[in-house]
C-alpha cells in the first residue's frame, strides 16, 4: 500500500477568502494511528503485517480529539510525483426532467490520495455529485472522469467495472439483515465473480482494518450503529477501491461514534485510498482540517485546503 | 462459465432458502395456479373427447330398396368408402334389422310377427368424419337408384353442431382467460419476491456486479419455484385424478388416463416457464435505469 500525500495538496483554491495554503494540516492522532500499533479495545486480534491495518482504539481516539499540532506522519514521507488525478469533474451541469437544476457548471479535481469533504445544505447538489461519480445519473453537460475515463461515455456493460473502482457507504449502512458481518463483506466480492479462495483472506483483511474481526459472525441486528457502519466500510473496502465515497456516513450516529468512523476514514486515506465524504457534520469537518469543497445551490462556492466547515476569517 | 452457472445456482438456492416466507408464498401460489390450470385442462379434454364421441355418432342412414341387387349395393358401398367425408360404412341386412327391432321393442314382437313378411329394409349406415358434411352425403345417397329413402336428421345435426361449437369455443375462451390470470398472478407473486430484495439488488449494483451476476441467480430462483410448484402440483393431481376417474367411466370416452403424461408436461413447462419469465422481467426493471 503506497501512502500518497493526503488532503494537504497544494493549489485547489477557488475562493477569494481562502486560508493560506499550508502543507501541514493533518490531524494529530492520524500519525498515532499509523505509527504505533494500536491496542485493540476488543482484545485479541491477530498480529498484522500492516501497522495501518489495525483498528484504532475508539475511545482513546476520541479523547485525543481534534485540532492542535501538525505532525506529519512518517508513513507519508515517501512521496509520489506527480499525484494522479482520480476524479475530474469538468463543467458539469445536471438538470432533472422536472426542471430542477442540481448542479451548475461544477469543476472539481481530486488527486490520488486526497481527502475531501463535500459540504453544503441539503439540496445543494452533494448527492448529485456522488450519483454522477457512480454513474447512477448522467451529466446533462460536461464530463465526469474517473481515472481519466468519462463515465458518461461508458457502455452499459462497462458500468459495473467502473463501480468496482469505487467503494461507497451511506447514512443507512445498506447491510443485508440476514447475512452475518463476514457474509455481508464477502457478498461484495462474490457478486463480482471473485474466485472463492481469494474471498476469505480479503474479507479477513477488511474486517481487521475496521476492527470487526471479533464480530464477524454476528448479524447486523446484533451490532451497534457504529459497528454496522464499520461493516459497511469493510464491504466498501474489500475490493481495494481507488475512490472511497462516504455519503453522510455519520448521519445516523452519535458524536462519539461519528468520531470513530471519521478516524477510520482518515486511516483508510492514510493507506492510500482517495476519500470523498459528503457531510453535514460541521464539528468533524472543522476539527479534521482537510480539504473542504462547499456546494451551494448547485455551485462550488468554496474549495479550501485544511479548512473548516464554515467560511473562516 | 461453469463457475458462473455454479455460482448462480448456489445463489439461487441460497436466495430461495433464506427468504423462506416469500419462497413458500410464491411456490404455494404457483401450485394453486397450476392446479387450477391443469384441472381446467383435464375438464376441457374430457369435454372435447365427449363432444367428439357425440359427433362420431352422427350417421347417415339410407334404407335400401328390396329390389336392389347385391352388386348394386357393393358398388354403392365402395363409392361411399372412396368419399373423403366418409369414415366408415356399415351394412345392415333385412334379417339383422328385423332382429334389432325385436331386441329393441320386445313388447311389439307380436305385431311384427303377425306380418306376412319382414317389413324392415336393409340399410347402409355411414359414419362421417365431420357432421357438417351430412347434407352432402345425404344428397349423394338420395340420387342412388338402390336407395329408397335417406333418414332426414339434418335439423338435429345442425343443432348439435351449433351446441358443440359453442362449447368448444367457450372452452378455449375460458382456458385463455384462466391462462392469462395464472400468468399474471404468478408473475406478480415472483415480482413481489424480487421487490422484497430490492436492497440486495441495489447493493449488488453499487459494488459493481455485472447484470448477468444479478439476473441469473434470480432467474434460476424463479425456475426453482416453478419446478417445485410443478412437482407438487403433479403429486397432488395424480391421486385426485385416479380418485375421480371411476366417475368418468360413464362417459363413452377415455377422459383422463392417456392425458396424464401430457398434463404433467404442460404443468412442468408452464411452472418453470412462468417462473423464469417472471423473474427475468422483475429483475430487468431494476437493471435498466
Amino acid at each position: 500500500m503506497s501512502a500518497a500525500p493526503s488532503g494537504s495538496n497544494p493549489s485547489k483554491t477557488r475562493d477569494s477568502d481562502a486560508q493560506p495554503i499550508t502543507d501541514k494540516a493533518p490531524v494529530p492522532d492520524q500519525s498515532a494511528a499509523a505509527d504505533k500499533p494500536a491496542q485493540s479495545a476488543r482484545g485479541a486480534r491477530p498480529a498484522l503485517p500492516l501497522a495501518e491495518a489495525t483498528a484504532p482504539t475508539p475511545r482513546a481516539r476520541t479523547a485525543t480529539g481534534p485540532p492542535g499540532g501538525a505532525a506529519k506522519p512518517a508513513a507519508r514521507t515517501e512521496t509520489r510525483v506527480p499525484a494522479r488525478v482520480v476524479v475530474a469533474i469538468q463543467g458539469v451541469t445536471k438538470s432533472y426532467p422536472n426542471g430542477r437544476v442540481a448542479l451548475r457548471g461544477v469543476d472539481l479535481t481530486i488527486p490520488e490520495g486526497d481527502f475531501v469533504f463535500l459540504v453544503g445544505p441539503s439540496g445543494a447538489g452533494k448527492s448529485t455529485v456522488i450519483k454522477l461519480l457512480i454513474r447512477d445519473e448522467l451529466p446533462t453537460k460536461g464530463a465526469v472522469l474517473l481515472d481519466d475515463r468519462d463515465v458518461a461515455k461508458l457502455k452499459r456493460s462497462e458500468v459495473p467495472k467502473i463501480r468496482r473502482k469505487i467503494g461507497i457507504v451511506f447514512q443507512d449502512f445498506k447491510l443485508l439483515p440476514n447475512k452475518s458481518v463476514r457474509d455481508n463483506v464477502a457478498f461484495a466480492l462474490e457478486v463480482i465473480g471473485t474466485p472463492r479462495r481469494e474471498i476469505a483472506p480479503a474479507v479477513d483483511r477488511a474486517l481487521r482494518v475496521v476492527g470487526l474481526t471479533g464480530q464477524a459472525d454476528q448479524l447486523p441486528s446484533q451490532l451497534s450503529g457504529g459497528e454496522q457502519q464499520r461493516t459497511a466500510i469493510a464491504r466498501a473496502l474489500v475490493h481495494n477501491p481507488r475512490l472511497f465515497i462516504a455519503d453522510e456516513p455519520t448521519g445516523n450516529l452519535d458524536p462519539l461514534i461519528s468520531w470513530e468512523i471519521i478516524q477510520l476514514l482518515l486511516r483508510i486515506n492514510e493507506m492510500g485510498v482517495t476519500v470523498l465524504m459528503a457531510t453535514h457534520n460541521a464539528e468533524v469537518v472543522t476539527a479534521v482540517r482537510k480539504r473542504v469543497v462547499a456546494l451551494e445551490d448547485g455551485r462550488i462556492v468554496r474549495d479550501q485546503v485544511a479548512a473548516a466547515y464554515e467560511r473562516e476569517g | 462459465m461453469i463457475a458462473f452457472v455454479a455460482f448462480s445456482l448456489r445463489r439461487a438456492w441460497q436466495g430461495f432458502r433464506r427468504n423462506g416466507l416469500m419462497s413458500v408464498a410464491a411456490t404455494a401460489t404457483m401450485v394453486l395456479m397450476l392446479v387450477l390450470l391443469s384441472g381446467l385442462i383435464i375438464l376441457l379434454t374430457g369435454l372435447n373427447a365427449t363432444l367428439k364421441s357425440v359427433e362420431d355418432q352422427v350417421q347417415v342412414v339410407a334404407s335400401l330398396r328390396d329390389s336392389a341387387s347385391q352388386s348394386e349395393i357393393l358398388d354403392l358401398q365402395t363409392s361411399l368408402r372412396n368419399m373423403p367425408q366418409v369414415s366408415q360404412v356399415g351394412y345392415v341386412s333385412k334379417d339383422q334389422a328385423y332382429n334389432d327391432f325385436v331386441a329393441r321393442h320386445p313388447d311389439q314382437v307380436d305385431v311384427i310377427k303377425s306380418l306376412p313378411n319382414n317389413p324392415m329394409p336393409a340399410s347402409l349406415r355411414i359414419n362421417l368424419r365431420d357432421p357438417n358434411d351430412y347434407v352432402d352425403v345425404a344428397a349423394y345417397l338420395k340420387n342412388q337408384p338402390g336407395v329408397e329413402r335417406v333418414l332426414n336428421i339434418k335439423q338435429t345435426v345442425d343443432q348439435m353442431v351449433t351446441v358443440i361449437n359453442i362449447l368448444r369455443a367457450g372452452g378455449v375462451a375460458i382456458l385463455l382467460v384462466v391462462g392469462l390470470i395464472v400468468l399474471f398472478i404468478i408473475v406478480n407473486t415472483i415480482r413481489l419476491a424480487v421487490v422484497s430484495r430490492a436492497d440486495e439488488i441495489e447493493i449488488m449494483r453499487l459494488v459493481g456486479a455485472s447484470d448477468a451476476f444479478i439476473r441469473w441467480p434470480f432467474v434460476f430462483e424463479g425456475a426453482i419455484v416453478g419446478l417445485l410448484g410443478a412437482v407438487i402440483t403433479i403429486g397432488l393431481l395424480f391421486p385426485i385424478t385416479s380418485f375421480l376417474s371411476p366417475y368418468f367411466k360413464v362417459l363413452p370416452v377415455d377422459a383422463g388416463i392417456g392425458v396424464g403424461q401430457n398434463i404433467a408436461l404442460i404443468v412442468l413447462g408452464t411452472g418453470v416457464g412462468i417462473g423464469v419469465l417472471g423473474s427475468y422481467l422483475s429483475v430487468r426493471s431494476y437493471l435498466h435505469r
